[in-house]
C-alpha cells in the first residue's frame, strides 16, 4: 500500500510548517489587536474575546507568537541550508511558468512539466518567505525609536502583505487542481499517480 | 575564514548580543545629560487666580492656535460602528482640561492640612516620559521622542485611533475629530481623526528658547534645563521645604518633575475624591510602565533566531548520525 503514496513534506518540514501557521495566525490577530480595531468594531463583544480590546494582551501574545514565529523561521533556514535542499527557491522563468500553469487551470489545457514545486508555489515560498523575514526583521528592531516610523509603517505594510499571501496560500486549495497536496501537510505524502501526472520531473 | 558551526553561533550570539545589549536610543537619551526635563513648583502657581485664564495656559493657546485642527464640517460624524465621534471644534473656548484645542491647564484642588483648606493649582501638561507607550506602541509611528526629549505626535500620519491615550497613564493626547489621513479613506470606517497634545515647544527649544507656559508664568513656578541639572534642583527644592519630588521614578521615569511641600499621594486622594472614572483625573499615582513589563518578553524575542538556529543544528546532526547508523 505504501507505493501507492510518495513522501513529500518530512516530519521536521510539517512541524516547521504548523508552527509557522499557527504562531503566524496568532502574529495577525494580535497584530491587528495592537491597532484600535477590536473594541471598535465590537470584535470584544464576541463571547469567549472580551480580552481582544485590550492592547496590552493583544501586545503579550503578539511578543510570545513572535518568539515562536521567529525561532521556527530560522530553524527552517538553517534546517534546509545544512541540508543542502533548495528546490522550493524560484528560478529563472517561474514567472512565466506560472502564468503557462494558471492558464492551464484555467483553460484546462496540460500543465508544463513540473518538479517537485510548480514555479508557482517557488514564486510563492520566497514572497512569503521574503515578508516574513521582512517582518522578522522590522519587529525586532522595532525597540529603537530612532526610526520608529519607518520601521513600524514597513511592519504594518508587510503584515498587510503577509495577510494577501496567506489568504492566497490558504485559497490556493479552493482550486480542485491543488487539492491531492492537501494531505501532505499532514500525513507528509501524497498519491504516487498525481505526483507522476503533476510533478514529472520530480525524482520520487 | 572558515565556516563552521562554532563560529556560525558565534556570530549569531554576538548579532543578537548586539541588539539587545544596547539600550534603545530614546532610553540612552533619556538618561544623557542632553536631555531637557522641566520642574514645576506647586509652592509657586496660584494659578493666576485673579485671572480668567492662567497665564500659562492662555501663552499656549496663543503659541500653538495655528496648529489647532480645523476640522471638515461633512467628516464630523459617528466612529462607524459606534454612535459618538469626539469634535472639540465647537468648545474651542475650554481651558480647565486636555482638548485638542487647550494642550495645559491647571487643575485646583482643595485640600485640608491640618484642619485648615488649602487650595493647590497644578499645571497639567504630557509628562514627556523616558520610556513612552504612546510612542513605542503607535500602530503608525505616529507618536515620536526627540533625543532631547520632547515627546510630539505628528498629525500628518495620525489616523486618531487614540492608542496613544489609552496606554497613557495621564491619558494625555487628545482627539479631535474630522481632520488628518483618515478623512480621505472615508467612507471607510477606520480611524477617528488626529491626536493633539503638548509638544514642549520642541520648535521653541530648537532655536534656543524656552517652552511659552514658561516664559508666560509671572511667578516663576516652572522652569527648564538640562535633565541632571534639573533633577539636582528638584530634590535641592523639595529638601528646603521638606517637600516631595513626583514623576523622577514613576512610570519609569518622567521628563516632568513636580514639587510640593504636600505628599502626591494627598494630592492624589484629593484629586479622586468623588470620581468614579480615574480616566476623567490627571493623577498623581505610581503607574506601571508597559513598556518594562514586556522587556523580558521582548528579550526573548531577540534571542528567538538563536534558539531556531541551535534547534536546526541539533535537527541535522542527528539525521547525520540516523544516516551513518544505516551507513
Amino acid at each position: 500500500m505504501t507505493n501507492n503514496k510518495v513522501t513529500r513534506h518530512t516530519r521536521a518540514v510539517r512541524l516547521t510548517h504548523w508552527t509557522v501557521a499557527i504562531s503566524g495566525f496568532v502574529l495577525l490577530f494580535s497584530g491587528f489587536g495592537t491597532m484600535p480595531l477590536y473594541a471598535r468594531f465590537n470584535i470584544n463583544k464576541i463571547p469567549g474575546l472580551s480580552w481582544s480590546g485590550d492592547f496590552l494582551i493583544e501586545q503579550g501574545l503578539h511578543y510570545c507568537a513572535a518568539i515562536i514565529f521567529t525561532a521556527a523561521v530560522f530553524f527552517h533556514l538553517v534546517f534546509h541550508l545544512r541540508r543542502r535542499e533548495f528546490a522550493a527557491l524560484p528560478k529563472k522563468g517561474d514567472v512565466k511558468e506560472s502564468l503557462e500553469i494558471v492558464k492551464a487551470m484555467v483553460t484546462g489545457s496540460p500543465e508544463p512539466p513540473s518538479g517537485k514545486f510548480l514555479a508557482e508555489q517557488r514564486l510563492a515560498y520566497a514572497a512569503i518567505g521574503a515578508t516574513s523575514l521582512v517582518l522578522i526583521a522590522t519587529g525586532l528592531i522595532n525597540l529603537d525609536p530612532a526610526f520608529i516610523q519607518t520601521v513600524t509603517l514597513t511592519h504594518t505594510v508587510a503584515t498587510m502583505l503577509f495577510l494577501v499571501l496567506f489568504l492566497l496560500h490558504v485559497g490556493a486549495f479552493l482550486i480542485k487542481a491543488n487539492r491531492p497536496l492537501l494531505p501532505s501537510m499532514v500525513t507528509g505524502r501524497v498519491r504516487r499517480n498525481y505526483a507522476e501526472h503533476r510533478h514529472t520531473e520530480w525524482e520520487i | 575564514m572558515k565556516f563552521s558551526r562554532r563560529t556560525f553561533l558565534a556570530g549569531m550570539g554576538a548579532a543578537t548580543a548586539a541588539a539587545v545589549l544596547p539600550k534603545s536610543r530614546a532610553q540612552a537619551a533619556a538618561d544623557s545629560s542632553d536631555t531637557y526635563a522641566t520642574l514645576i513648583d506647586l509652592s509657586r502657581c496660584d494659578g493666576c487666580s485673579a485671572l480668567n485664564t492662567p497665564l500659562c495656559v492662555a501663552a499656549c493657546r496663543t503659541k500653538n492656535a495655528s496648529r489647532f485642527p480645523e476640522p471638515d464640517p461633512a467628516m464630523l460624524k459617528d466612529y462607524w460602528p459606534k454612535n459618538f465621534h469626539e469634535d472639540w471644534s465647537t468648545r474651542r473656548e475650554i481651558t480647565y482640561e486636555l482638548t485638542p484645542y487647550n494642550w495645559l491647564f491647571v487643575e485646583n484642588v482643595y485640600l485640608d492640612i491640618d484642619g485648615k483648606e488649602e487650595q493647590v493649582n497644578i499645571p497639567r501638561r504630557c509628562m514627556h516620559c523616558d520610556n513612552p507607550p504612546c510612542v513605542k506602541l503607535c500602530p503608525f509611528g505616529t507618536a515620536k521622542k526627540d533625543k532631547n526629549g520632547p515627546v510630539y505626535i505628528d498629525p500628518v500620519a495620525c489616523f486618531g485611533g487614540a492608542k496613544c491615550r489609552a496606554v497613557c497613564p495621564w491619558n494625555v493626547p487628545q482627539r479631535q475629530a474630522g481632520v488628518g489621513v483618515y478623512t480621505y479613506l472615508d467612507p471607510v470606517p477606520v480611524g477617528g481623526g488626529v491626536m493633539y497634545k503638548c509638544d514642549l515647544c520642541r520648535d521653541l527649544l530648537a532655536e534656543g528658547g524656552i517652552p511659552a507656559c514658561m516664559s508666560a508664568c509671572p511667578k516663576q513656578a516652572m522652569t527648564i534645563g538640562k535633565k541632571p541639572d534639573i533633577q539636582r534642583h528638584a530634590e535641592e527644592l523639595a529638601a528646603s521645604y521638606s517637600g516631595y519630588v513626583y514623576g523622577k521614578t514613576e512610570h519609569g521615569g518622567t521628563g516632568t518633575l513636580y514639587v510640593s511641600k504636600i505628599p502626591f499621594e494627598k494630592i492624589d486622594a484629593a484629586l479622586m475624591d468623588g470620581i468614579n472614572d480615574s480616566k476623567k483625573v490627571m493623577r498623581f499615582h505610581k503607574p506601571d510602565n508597559v513598556m518594562q513589563k514586556h522587556s523580558a518578553l521582548v528579550k526573548t524575542a531577540l534571542f528567538a533566531p538563536v534558539a531556531g538556529v541551535i534547534g536546526a543544528f541539533a535537527a541535522t546532526v542527528s539525521k547525520r548520525e540516523d544516516s551513518n547508523d544505516q551507513q
